[in-house]
């Protein structure tokens, strides 16, 4: 990239600044490669990203292949049960040396010269070493290439940043909120088979931004829905709820239930009896009577990692509830495109039949072919196209829903939490912390 | 094999037929080709090592991109319907290229006369006014049920050819 840059802030970054106290945001940083560059280093170099679920590589060996931006990882649990995210580069001449997505294996071996690393990333295997290099090389000093990896209840987080702090001061307070996800049972959160992957010529922000606090799309963006009846044409629903977001952190989440008035079963629609192993479940009290009051939840844990877990049905003609969760990382791959990861978990206490159940809620209704986000697909891709073009990367867009609201004094979790999700304020609270990264 | 030669014409008219029905976005009419208990899935294909001896590597048996019951079809249909649904909001131009079209020989089902059907597609996808278009290459493994007479999807299972998707969606049917 262009080097003087470092020195000097971007132009649409100086714009960012003025402009981001008063709500407004350049389109300009949705689809601009030297932006996309500085980001790269600047946001992707050093923040936590999420690489895996603990219950897709539960076994010594077990790996799957994950990716930071343009780095791909193995990410692996060693035969000591220690989980590492290799790069997979070979350290001779550069080959990739894993050819599948997932699996399990004991070694790597490059298919070039036959190099041959542990699961634990440390090089045992030099074909011909002696005749080769006699005493020269030293394995010891050049196994795979790692990075840091930490996992916080059950969530895998990689980084490129040596530097950067330990991943629960990186979550801070949205632990809180992940936890009404991650410990609602005993047993934890299971990965089902594997992510979805797809590509959309879309911002990696925009996607970000959705899941951390608009709500406010949901009446015209998925009106098709509405129109069934599947989603409440009653604009309260959007309306409705509790957004967080958490200060200097860029994270965010929503937390909805039900308007008054309102018939929707406890617990976003679970079984009777995960309710009951919720109890003792729970970290808090707090948690649970929040989790009890709640049907709908997102997170966006900056900088790209969503998570959904709505109330929803199978189908539209289907009588009663069934939630889903969904994780989805936004892994950007280009100033306007991004290759979306959508997995589908769910508790692995479930009873079985409700399990399968749940995987269609969110097959139909979330993923690729989702009856909701195939429109957020295409409503992203058409802003990013509009954002990359000369006159509309000068545009101005609006992020000021909410201004006049102010606090709720009484909501029992961490965080700045309002009564209200009209409101653009965690969407201002991420680009606060983008900016800052960007800008450091 | 004679009985199975006979219904050759049979099931490529019917998929052809089905293709048209697709391609010109008459939804409806393609829903009375399928039957009521049909299952329509698209599992998840992930790059896999070689299978010894050959086959499909890399299917994904228990988490899919699509899996259908006739409701959620319906739901797809009736989504369309509405003029909301914005993914098809202008509609995409597709193109079903369907080709190799083998046929299993019928057997005698509870539910009636069925057949094991293999076909391959070529998926087109043009939308807007962008020049770029996508393609989809995949395998249908369907079975086709004789119901009253008229041949109609019972089941299908579309083997993609990709890992990662090259579409921004699936606002369509295979």
């Amino acid at each position: 990239m262009n080097r003087e840059l470092k020195n000097q802030m971007h132009p649409i970054l100086e714009e960012m600044d003025q402009s981001l106290p008063e709500g407004e945001i350049p389109a300009g940083i949705f689809n601009d490669p030297e932006i996309f560059e500085l980001e790269r280093e600047q946001v992707f170099g050093h923040s936590w990203v999420y690489i895996a679920h603990e219950s897709e590589i539960p076994n010594p060996g077990d790996y799957v292949l994950r990716y930071i931006v343009d780095n791909r990882f193995i990410v692996v649990r060693d035969e000591e049960g220690q989980v590492r995210a290799l790069l997979d580069i070979c350290r001779h001449r550069g080959m990739q040396v894993c050819r599948a997505e997932m699996g399990n294996a004991s070694h790597f071996r490059c298919p070039y010269h036959g190099w041959t690393y542990r699961n634990d990333g440390s090089l045992i295997g030099v074909p011909s070493q002696k005749a080769a290099y006699g005493d020269r090389l030293d394995k010891s000093q050049i196994g795979l290439e790692q990075i840091r990896v930490e996992a916080y209840s059950g969530m895998i987080f990689g980084t490129l940043d040596p530097e950067v702090p330990p991943l629960q001061e990186w979550l801070g307070d949205i632990r809180w909120y992940l936890e009404l996800i991650t410990r609602r049972s005993p047993e934890g959160l299971e990965v089902i088979g594997a992510p979805q992957r797809w590509v959309v010529d879309v911002n990696w922000k925009l996607a970000s931004e959705n899941f951390v606090g608009d709500s406010y799309h949901t009446l015209m963006t998925h009106r098709s829905m509405v129109e069934l009846g599947v989603a409440p044409r009653d604009a309260r629903y959007a309306m409705y709820g509790e957004q967080i977001h958490i200060p200097d952190k860029g994270h965010g989440s929503m937390v909805i239930g039900a308007p008054p008035g309102a018939k929707l079963p406890p617990f976003w629609g679970y079984p009777e009896e995960m309710l009951k192993r919720a109890r003792t479940s729970y970290p808090t009290k707090e948690q649970f009577e929040v989790a009890r009051e709640t049907r709908i939840m997102l997170v966006t844990v900056f900088p790209n990692l969503s998570i959904h877990n709505p109330i929803r049905s199978p189908h539209h003609k289907y009588q009663g509830s069934v939630p889903m969760l969904t994780f989805r990382v936004w892994n950007p791959i280009g100033p306007g495109k991004i290759e979306i990861f959508s997995w589908f978990l769910v508790e692995k206490d479930a009873p079985e039949e409700f399990k399968q159940l749940s995987s269609w809620s969110y097959l139909r209704s979330f993923g690729v072919s989702g009856t909701f986000e195939q429109d957020d697909a295409e409503i992203w891709t058409r802003i990013t196209n509009g954002a990359g073009t000369s006159m509309g990367r000068q545009h101005k867009l609006n992020y000021q829903m909410g201004t006049h609201q102010e606090p709720d004094p009484d909501w029992p979790g961490p965080g700045v939490a309002y009564p209200v999700n009209f409101t653009d304020v965690n969407l201002r609270n991420f680009y606060s912390r983008w900016l800052e990264l960007m800008r450091s | 094999m004679a009985n199975q030669n006979g219904i050759v014409p049979e099931i490529t008219d019917f998929l052809y037929r089905e293709a048209e029905l697709l391609d010109d976005g008459r939804h409806r009419e393609w829903m009375d080709l399928v039957t009521e208990d049909v299952r329509y899935q698209v599992p998840i294909r992930i790059t896999k090592e070689r299978i010894l001896g050959g086959g499909v590597s890399g299917v994904v048996e228990n988490m899919f991109h699509m899996d259908e019951d006739r409701d959620s079809l319906e739901m797809r249909v009736e989504r369309v319907e509405t003029g909301f649904a914005w993914a098809e909001e202008p509609p995409s131009r597709l193109r079903h290229f369907i080709t190799n079209v083998r046929v299993g020989e019928v057997r005698e089902t509870s539910s009636g006369e069925e057949s094991d059907v293999r076909s391959n597609l070529l998926l087109f996808r043009s939308r807007w006014d962008e020049p770029e278009h996508v393609v989809l290459s995949a395998e249908r493994r369907d079975v086709l049920r004789r119901v009253d007479g008229e041949w109609k999807l019972a089941k299908r299972v579309v083997i993609l050819d990709s890992a990662t998707l090259p579409t921004m969606n699936i606002s369509f049917f295979f």
